[in-house]
């Protein structure tokens, strides 16, 4: 299977004749929003009041505002995780157990060396956190430019295997003592992540997640490696005839999409949760597949789409909790928007 | 009942949906198309076989439905796939959130309950007592299960027959190999394509109700945990040959109910629930190991 290719739609330009281009931006989006509302007003409510709910309970006031950017921490950074790889035509999936890895691996650090000053251990977990992540997306690419073996159904077998691991690690040998199940002791006070916004949960996880955007940008713009993984992704062959090693570029875009999903785990444990806990990821590597295709692969069009699955997430939490709207209705919305951001209109058909 | 025989009785029923939902995938791959959502599938059947038997009280119509169901879902999915050239894989991911997402929206909306759905005196499938096999050592785990065990039995060689005997089967293993070579024997490949897939929707919703209204008598969103990449894991690890697919998945299934029952045994949960996964990350390194060193061997000469 080419999986590079499906995945592989970059940013088209936006010139008078591609009214085209602009429709398979706002297709997932819109038939999102659509299905929401049949499905809204199958069940008797008024879509439109709910979607000015969703919108006013996620962008309305400086908290609210402030918990959507909380929400879109995770998210955004597992998006850019899963674009790096899908730049380079890798269809990583395992995002999401390299968030757990690197959740795991920063509440260790979190909880062992405890006596750390706080600027430090907090560096010290982030990195250690991004290592993990990236160590584990090294199998899944070691099996690739070795072997050959495809890449979508190893990394989707992987995240099973992290999400077992990490859990049978805080079930067993790491277990708190004295608590409920399925939770690591809490991570030293100092390595929690400071508050950008109280009453918000707003961290400085943020500030991190848009320097890694930037980076991000500044990689496939202006460096040579950025070129070379997104000349892999648009194809293979001719990479490999300018020269450019394609194992090489397969590799560090596996590295890069674990290290950024391991970030993306760490963060959500010293800003969130200060502890790990057994399946304490709701999908944010699932969602970031979501925000990587419909951003299109692009450092801006991530931070948009993650906003859009932040904001849905904080205002959905808040809307369930005044109206009795099921905040369901959310992965009703993120399910379309994945199926319909891989649509491709009026493009021949694929020979196989 | 002793502890062994309790433990294979336990691992028929729990290797059911398995084997279903993997014959199901078999024939979708098979067909040209890798089936991610056989979870969402499996989840529409047991959400619909819950509401039949409840509603109408007949379980076995309760199954009917399910299995229609799962088919009637797979349609819209297959043809985004084959007429819209979506990525199946991200389809099929995004089809399972859907489905899970609608489901969970449902319940409270128009049920009142959330995350489950437990009606009192829900009619569940009968279990079969086979005579005289409910007598043979070992063998009596086949006896005292619901029909879509024996369902699922007769699925493997039937599976079998149907994809290496029957022109219907060679036209959708054609469909599945060349799209353009099919289309040049006058088959219509997109059309075959879309009819493994709705096979695999059936199976996979036939399974749902073995979880829902087969093995306990109730709903719950979570209550496929995984079987649906755990039946992908099987046709992975078997090749996508029925036989051994349906080895694998009774395999998997074997570990899970010797971890519940078996009490004293020193395996933590996690361990058993990361083997299927395990199993098919070996499995393919192996054939990529073989296939290696044959092409090293062929560049030798």
């Amino acid at each position: 299977m080419e999986a590079g290719t499906a995945v592989q739609q970059p940013l088209p330009r936006l010139t008078a004749g591609s009214a085209a281009a602009v429709a398979r931006i706002l297709l997932p989006f819109l038939s999102a929003l659509a299905l929401g509302a049949v499905v809204l007003w199958l069940s008797g409510r008024d879509a439109l009041h709910v979607y000015w709910l969703l919108a006013q309970h996620s962008l309305g006031d400086r908290t609210s505002l402030a918990n959507t950017l909380a929400q879109t921490t995770p998210v955004l950074l597992t998006g850019l995780a899963t674009a790096f790889a899908f730049r380079a035509g890798v269809f990583n999936i395992g995002v999401e157990g390299s968030l757990y890895l690197g959740a795991f691996a920063a509440a260790w650090l979190g909880f062992t060396f405890v006596h750390l000053a706080g600027p430090l251990l907090i560096a010290a977990a982030l990195a250690f956190a991004g290592l993990a992540g990236a160590l584990f997306a090294l199998a899944p690419a070691v099996l690739k430019t070795r072997l050959d073996v495809d890449e979508v159904v190893t990394t989707l077998m992987f995240n099973f295997i992290a999400i077992g691991l990490t859990s049978y690690l805080v079930n067993g040998p790491y277990l708190a003592t004295g608590t409920a199940n399925s939770m690591s002791p809490l991570v030293a006070n100092q390595g929690s992540l400071p508050i950008l916004a109280a009453p918000s949960q707003l961290t400085i996880g943020i500030l991190i997640a848009l320097g890694t955007t930037i980076l991000y940008w500044l990689v496939f713009a202006r460096t040579t490696a950025g070129y070379e993984l997104r000349t892999v992704g648009q194809t293979r062959r001719f990479a490999a005839a300018s020269g450019i090693s394609t194992a090489r570029s397969i590799m560090i875009a596996f590295l890069g999409s674990g290290f950024i999903g391991g970030i993306a785990g760490g963060i959500q444990i010293l800003g969130v949760n200060h502890r790990f806990i057994d399946h304490f990821s709701p999908g944010y590597g699932f969602t970031g597949i979501a925000v990587a295709l419909l951003g299109r692969n692009t450092a801006l069009g991530c931070l948009l789409a993650a906003l859009f699955f932040g904001a849905l997430a904080n205002g959905g939490a808040t809307v369930q909790l005044f109206t009795n709207i099921p905040l369901e209705l959310i992965n009703v919305l993120q399910g379309t928007v994945m199926i319909f951001a891989v649509v491709e209109l009026g493009r021949a058909r694929r020979g196989a | 009942m002793n502890q062994v025989s309790a433990t294979l009785s336990s691992a028929v029923a729990l290797g059911t949906p398995l084997v279903l939902a993997a014959m199901g995938g078999l024939v979708n791959k098979r067909g040209g198309i890798v089936n991610i959502g056989l979870e969402g599938k499996m989840l529409t059947g047991a959400f619909v076989a819950v509401l039949v038997a409840w509603k109408v009280g007949d379980p076995w119509l309760a199954t009917l439905c399910a299995g229609w169901a799962g088919a009637a879902v797979a349609v819209p999915f297959t043809l985004v796939i084959t007429r819209l050239n979506a990525n199946e894989i991200i389809v099929g991911l995004g089809f399972n959130v859907l489905v899970a997402g609608l489901i969970g929206y449902l319940l409270p909306v128009a049920f009142g309950v959330y995350g489950s759905l437990n009606p009192s005196n829900l009619p569940g499938l009968p279990e079969l007592t086979i005579p005289l096999l409910d007598r043979v050592p070992v063998l009596k785990a086949l006896s005292g299960q619901t029909i879509l065990t024996y369902l699922a039995l007769a699925s493997v060689p039937a599976t079998a027959w149907f994809l290496s005997s029957t022109t219907a089967g060679i036209r959708l293993r054609a469909a599945g190999e060349n799209l353009a070579a099919a289309r040049s024997a006058g088959i219509d490949p997109l059309g075959w394509r879309d009819t493994s897939t709705v096979i695999a929707g059936l199976f996979a919703g036939l399974a749902g109700a073995q979880l829902s209204i087969g093995i306990v008598n109730l709903f719950t969103v979570g209550m496929t945990a995984g079987r649906g990449y755990i039946a992908l894991a099987a046709f992975y690890f078997g090749a996508a040959r029925p036989w051994p697919t349906a080895a694998a998945a009774f395999l998997f299934a074997l570990v899970d109910a010797i971890q519940v029952r078996l009490p004293g045994n020193d395996l933590p949960p996690q361990v058993g629930d990361m083997l299927p996964y395990v199993a098919v990350l070996a499995a393919l390194i192996t054939v990529a190991i073989a296939r290696k060193r044959r092409e090293r061997l062929l560049g030798a000469l």
